[in-house]
């Protein structure tokens, strides 16, 4: 069983990856089809769905922790999860105040598709179904490992992100990118980018003093 | 048991580390022994446990007796030490704790004070004084006004030398109609739709025939202020406006009067706010209630059924008509209700039959007649109002038989630079405030201007007259607004109007900084250009007149534009909004008092700051004591949870969105994404001690692997060492129970959430009250009938849990049910009131109820602590809801389960009884929202009680809080005015005030009970959440807490956080929104938003204050009654106990 280690610049590459899914998602929308997230909310996310999907799936389950597992069964898994995620995360923001009614269903499913790329899916791949890195995960605020950093940073990120982004949609600014998944959105991506910048220090802080993970 | 035991025998005997003392170790035996029940059996360890409380007593009473106050009656020989020493630091705290709230009470009142200033206005009625120069001496000769009305109508008329235009006044007023309808918007004429259903005044107006206006109404826009400014002309305080909802006798000067001295006639017709108004005014009245809402055309035929009679009639002078139907046309329907487009018809044929009538009797009669068309206030889209958006403030105000025909003429007269100005401001002449009304009306009709006016008589209406009776009436009304003006600043003109003359000159040039000096300089202007005009014509020269007369006119506009507006400044500190007068003076900032509002602020930031301090030594006392419990477990001794830091930053993510005026009127969203959260984030935690225990079950026979320090959480007693299968599976049975309870708070809080949209901005978005009141009564009804049932069956449930069925218990069980079937019977009938007026029978329904529910109440809380049984036996009277009260030998422990039953039941009948009383009084569509908060409240209580160690107290006390004002806004409030549900304003309620009074038969309108009312209404949310906090006392475990020993101070840890955190925490918000409205007391929002949101805070500080009294009220009492009363019954027997337990040691 691996102990969860992790070269820095592989986790600097697992981001850099996952930053350029969503910046190619962005400009793929935007130059090939002249959509931007403001406009057409649902096409966009649809367009970072289709980018961003294959990359977390493909090197979240490269550095699954179990490598007895074979590849192609932490991508599956993933696949299984993306589903699942998304209905946690609809949950949540709907219970959170998130409007529901059919002008909204499409943006929110594939907002919270997208949440479940940024928090649930790199967990399934890394992590499988093993009970007890799970509920370290859950339970613990502190990362303890790499591979942790590597999940739990970017996922906090993007949720704490995402709560911090619906506080402007009350306000009477009437910008239309106060609609619902739009600034939500924005506020996740930008956690999720804090989180894993968060993640590669963290990496490289306890690559160089191995008992941080101890305390 | 054995298995407990063994476990508490195993931390007995492990290592004991350096920094852990003895005496920590023996409280965790203590703690262990009362939670797990132990019995008789084990007596060595009870003996223990008493040595150790006795030690605790004394370690706690060390303070000198005689500083103890006398906080609870001493009732017999243990009782009484018993209540001394809880006293001691339970007095102290109290004493600390009122101390705070008198100084916070002191220092809202200082900056209230300061703050919205009590206008000042003159008494008494405008006399014949009116029509002479003020000076600085008060005039007094009341002796004309005694004079006969006819007498005084000529002397009125002589002295005035404007002669009135009219003879006769009809005066409709229009409920709730726009401007917009007739006139339209932005220059834009209105829609097609709206043309068509007036044919007859669109004609008028496109003749020329009529003269029409946007009034702008002054918020808040109900019926009953409004009327009060048109006729009065002055515009009320702030608090006035807020404080007089209710229709009560206008007793300062108006039109009316004025009309009855000269000895009008008066005939009303229509809505009967004009007979409360002017109660014995009327020589013919027939009033129609605005109660019944769905009636959009009875109300009206009700008033037109008389018109013909008294169009025939001669004997009137002034007849004022008020058509409600088109009000509750928009009430039911919306601004664009397919009823309105009929309604309006209806209304232009109304007028048309005026005008058509009035033309004809013009022919016999040389009076004139002069129609005018008012409507009192607007409506938002939805057909509500009461706010100040433009939908709502656009008012009209219509001229129809003036004697000019060409409605141009206005524009013929040459024009000043200001004129000019102010036109290209608005396009168009055609803008006012309503409250122009009253002094045009008064010098068309001859007749002083009433002495608190603040309006300008309207310049189109004076074309008729002579340039000398122009200049003349706009002298009338200088006059009358520098009376006024003296009023408001004394001394304002003494100084400087000896200096009038034709030198105008001296004073043209002058540096002008103070409003005083600047209104005077601009009267005496007009003044000398006004007697340069005469001059002229005296002198007879032609030259230049009409610029003499111009200058003039414009000059006497420039004095009292400016003086109306720095009047209504001065009086409710509106601003306008509309760029009336061009030339605006630096008169906007305005004079506070700010050495007043500064000590305010600073009286309430040290009461703040009190209260701070003593909730946090408060949390330290109960922090000492968890760490001496729970010692051994790691996580428990962590500072700060998830949860709490949580809970802080989201109270200060509150205070700081306060400072956003959109977010104040949002504020529903703020409460319900924080509550949300919160609840979120408990079950997050769930969640996690959920997958911890199975996990530290396998970390521990797997402990090569990881070298953490044993995660032994003591919340789980049964997860340690021996843990098997069976218990983590009940464990998790729990957990999953625990989960569902969070769900259950979630998704209830988001249907509240659905239910009303709330707020301003996004009001008129569906949500689910406007799908229930579009699909019918039926289903209202139906959801009525199925939250009594619900609320039937949660009470019962509730009652059931009193383990012990004493008679009172079956007494309330039974009245309990007896007034849910007088409130069905009342929602039954609630159907037919709609229609019909008899609703005698309901009324004496209700009063039954009140009765039933007031009495029922107040003889729970008085004899339920002196009639349940306590004794020494094992068991308690009454469950906790979930694992607390394990019964115990101890005679204490009986005794705290005594107050913990009694306090139960209280707080049982509480909170059932008064989700009773508000089915009955809230609007009928908030009858599901009341049952959620209720049913949100019970499950985070049992939340709360099954699980005890994970949250501190305080966060469960605070999510209480924040549940309450949750509801609050899921009620269907917000923080503006509108959603009050007053005086009948709010038609949308069947259940408001107005309709108390019918039930209570209560004929004369008492300010006090409508306003308890209101209050009951509005704060039903938080109320029930304070009153829940007595069921969450009386059933949280805090055995943890409370180690079962009479001697240890447990009333400040029982009833501490419940009372001292939703004082803190309305406090901050209190303090912080304070300094926030002093620094944005010049915003533009400052009167619409923050101000009324400023008046909801001190109300809530109000139900704060009320809802810690009873909790507070509650558990003293009844701990002192059980006090005496186990000490009267049991002293010897404990102290045999005692002795047994020493002897034993």
């Amino acid at each position: 069983m691996d102990n969860g280690e992790i070269a820095v610049s592989k986790a600097l590459a697992l981001h850099l990856l996952c930053t350029l899914g969503l910046a190619a998602g962005f400009f793929a929308a935007g130059i090939a089809y002249n959509l931007s997230l403001v406009t057409d909310p649902a096409q966009t996310l649809s367009f970072l769905l289709v980018f961003e999907t294959p990359i977390v799936v493909a090197s979240y389950s490269f550095v699954r922790r179990d490598h007895d597992r074979p590849y192609w069964e932490a991508v599956s898994m993933a696949l299984f999860g993306l589903p699942v995620g998304a209905l946690l995360n609809a949950l949540g923001a709907i219970v959170l105040g998130a409007p529901v009614g059919p002008k909204y269903w499409i943006s929110t499913i594939y907002w919270s598709c997208l949440m479940s790329l940024f928090t649930f899916v790199p967990a399934v791949c890394v992590f499988g179904w093993s009970r007890m890195d799970w509920q370290r995960i859950i339970a613990n605020s502190k990362p303890k490992q790499a591979t942790d950093c590597l999940v739990s940073l970017p996922a906090q990120g993007a949720i704490v992100g995402a709560w911090l982004g619906a506080w402007p949609m009350p306000l009477d600014w009437e910008m239309p990118w106060q609609e619902w998944p739009i600034c939500v959105t924005y506020g996740a991506i930008a956690g999720y980018i804090v989180g894993m910048i968060l993640s590669t220090v963290f990496v490289h802080v306890m690559k160089n003093h191995p008992h941080v993970k101890d305390d | 048991m054995d298995r407990r035991v063994a476990n508490s025998e195993w931390d007995r005997l492990r290592p004991r580390r350096a920094g852990e003392d003895h005496d920590t170790e023996k409280t965790k035996l203590l703690f262990l022994g009362d939670a797990t029940g132990l019995s008789g059996s084990r007596s060595l360890l009870s003996c223990r446990i008493r040595r150790r409380c006795r030690r605790f007593v004394s370690f706690r009473s060390s303070a000198p007796p005689s500083r103890l106050p006398t906080f609870f009656p001493s009732g017999g020989t243990l009782a009484g030490l018993r209540s001394m020493v809880s006293g001691l630091t339970c007095g102290k705290l109290a004493s600390w704790t009122i101390a705070a709230v008198l100084l916070q009470i002191l220092g809202l009142s200082f900056f209230m004070i300061g703050f919205f200033p009590v206008k000042p206005t003159l008494p008494g009625f405008s006399g014949p004084e009116s029509y002479r120069m003020p000076t600085c001496e008060p005039v007094l000769n009341a002796q004309d006004s005694e004079l006969p009305p006819e007498k005084l109508r000529s002397f009125y008329k002589e002295l005035s030398k404007v002669p009135p235009s009219y003879d006769r006044l009809v005066l409709m007023v229009i409920d709730g109609l726009p401007a917009e309808f007739v006139l339209g918007r932005d220059n834009k004429p209105p829609t097609k739709t709206m043309t068509e259903a007036m044919p007859y005044t669109q004609s008028l107006l496109s003749a020329g025939k009529a003269r029409a206006y946007h009034a702008k109404a002054e918020p808040p826009t109900v019926t009953m202020p409004r009327l009060k400014a048109m006729v009065s002309g002055a515009v009320g305080g702030f608090l006035d406006v807020a404080f007089n909802f209710n229709t009560q006798a206008l007793l300062d000067d108006n039109l009316l009067d004025q009309f009855k001295r000269i000895g009008w006639n008066l005939v009303m017709l229509g809505d009967e706010t004009w007979i409360k108004l002017f109660p014995k005014l009327f020589i013919r009245q027939d009033g129609v209630s605005s109660f019944f809402v769905k009636d959009t055309i009875e109300v009206d035929f009700n008033i037109s059924r008389h018109l013909d009679a008294e169009l025939a009639a001669e004997d009137w002078n002034l007849l004022i008509l008020h058509y409600l139907g088109l009000d509750h046309v928009g009430h039911i329907g919306g601004r664009h209700s397919i009823l309105m487009a009929p309604k309006l018809k209806e209304m232009d044929d109304v007028i048309m039959m005026i005008h058509t009538h009035t033309i004809l009797h013009q022919r016999n009669n040389a009076a004139d007649t002069l129609l005018v068309v008012v409507s009192d206030h607007g409506m938002t889209s939805s057909g509500n109002h009461g706010g100040s958006s433009y939908e709502e403030t656009d008012s009209l105000a219509l001229f129809i038989g003036l004697s000019i025909e060409n409605s141009d003429s206005a524009f013929n007269v040459p024009m000043s630079a200001s004129q000019i100005s102010f036109i290209s401001c608005h396009a168009t002449l055609s803008l006012l405030i309503q409250v122009d009304v009253a002094p045009t009306l008064a010098l068309l009709f001859g007749v002083p201007i009433p002495n608190n006016n603040i309006g300008v008589i309207l310049r189109g209406m004076l074309d008729s007259l002579t340039d000398e009776q122009r200049l003349r009436a706009l002298q009338l009304n200088s006059w009358q607004m520098l009376r006024l003006l003296q009023e408001h600043s004394p001394g304002l003109l003494c100084g400087n109007l000896t200096g009038i003359g034709g030198d105008i000159g001296l004073l043209t040039n002058q540096d002008v900084d103070s409003t005083n000096e600047k209104l005077g300089y601009l009267f005496s202007k007009a003044t000398s250009s006004h007697n340069m005009w005469l001059l002229r014509q005296t002198s007879d020269v032609t030259s230049n007149s009409n610029d003499d007369l111009e200058l003039a006119v414009s000059s006497y506009y420039k004095f009292l534009g400016n003086a109306s507006e720095w009047l209504s400044h001065r009086a409710t500190d509106v601003i306008f909004i509309s760029c009336r007068y061009v030339d605006k003076l630096n008169l906007m900032v305005l004079q506070k008092p700010i050495n007043l509002l500064l000590s305010g602020i600073a009286i309430m930031l040290i009461s703040c700051i009190l209260q701070l301090n003593i909730v946090f030594k408060l949390f330290k006392e109960v922090f000492i004591i968890e760490r001496k419990h729970f010692s051994l477990s790691k996580e428990l001794n962590q500072v700060w949870h998830i949860d709490e830091s949580f809970t802080l930053i989201g109270i200060l993510i509150h205070v700081l969105s306060l400072g956003a005026s959109s977010m104040v009127e949002e504020e529903q969203y703020t409460w319900h994404f924080l509550t949300s959260t919160l609840f979120l984030i408990f079950l997050l935690s769930v969640i996690r001690s959920s997958l911890k225990t199975p996990a530290s079950y396998f970390m521990k026979s797997n402990k090569h692997e990881n070298n953490h320090p044993l995660r032994k959480s003591l919340s789980n007693e049964e997860s340690g060492p021996t843990t098997n299968d069976k218990s983590s599976r009940s464990k998790q049975l729990h957990e999953n129970y625990q989960a569902s309870l969070i769900l259950l708070v979630l998704i209830l809080g988001r249907v509240l959430r659905g239910w009303h949209q709330g707020g301003v901005n996004w009001a008129h978005l569906p949500d689910i009250s406007k799908l229930l009141i579009q699909t019918g009564d039926f289903y209202i009804k139906a959801f009525q009938i199925i939250t009594l049932l619900g609320l039937m069956v949660l009470g019962s449930f509730a009652f059931s849990l009193v383990r012990r069925r004493i008679s009172l218990v079956y007494i309330v069980w039974i009245s309990y049910f007896i007034c849910g079937f007088l409130v069905l019977l009342h929602i039954i009938d609630s159907q037919s009131n709609i229609i019909g007026p008899t609703y005698s029978s309901v009324n004496s329904m209700a009063q039954i109820i009140y009765i039933c529910v007031g009495s029922v109440i107040l003889f729970t809380v008085f004899v339920s602590p002196w009639v349940l049984p306590v004794d020494h036996e094992v068991g308690s009277v009454i469950t906790g809801l979930k694992s607390s009260s394990q019964s115990n030998d101890m005679q204490s422990s009986s005794f705290l389960l005594g107050v913990r039953d009694c306090t139960y039941l209280i707080g049982t009948t509480f909170t059932v009884f008064w989700c009773l009383l508000q089915l009955l009084l809230q609007q009928r569509i908030n009858d599901i929202p009341v049952l959620i908060v209720y049913l949100q409240e019970m499950a985070s209580i049992i939340y709360f009680s099954s699980y005890r160690t994970k949250h501190r107290q305080w966060v469960e006390v605070a999510a209480m809080y924040f549940l309450g004002m949750t509801g609050h806004f899921g009620l269907g409030n917000s923080n503006s005015l509108a959603t009050i549900d007053v005086a009948g304003a709010f038609i949308v309620n069947f259940f408001t005030v107005q309709f108390i009074y019918e039930r209570l038969g209560i004929s004369n309108h008492s300010t006090v009970l409508s306003g308890i009312l209101m209050f009951i209404i509005t704060y039903a949310a938080p109320l029930l959440a304070f009153l829940s906090m007595l069921i969450y006392i009386s059933v949280k475990d805090m055995n943890d807490l409370l180690p079962n020993h009479p001697g240890l101070d447990t009333l400040h840890l029982m009833i501490g956080f419940p009372c001292l955190l939703p004082l803190v925490l309305n406090s901050v918000v209190l303090v912080a929104f304070t300094i926030i409205l002093l620094l944005m007391r010049n915003h533009l929002f400052v009167w619409s938003v923050f101000s009324p949101k400023y008046l909801y805070l001190c109300a809530s500080t109000v139900c704060v204050y009320i809802g810690v009294l009873i909790i507070a009220f509650t558990v003293v009492y009844t701990r002192s009654v059980l006090a005496v009363r186990s000490g009267v019954k049991s002293s010897l027997y404990t102290n045999s106990l005692d002795t047994k337990s020493v002897s034993d040691d």
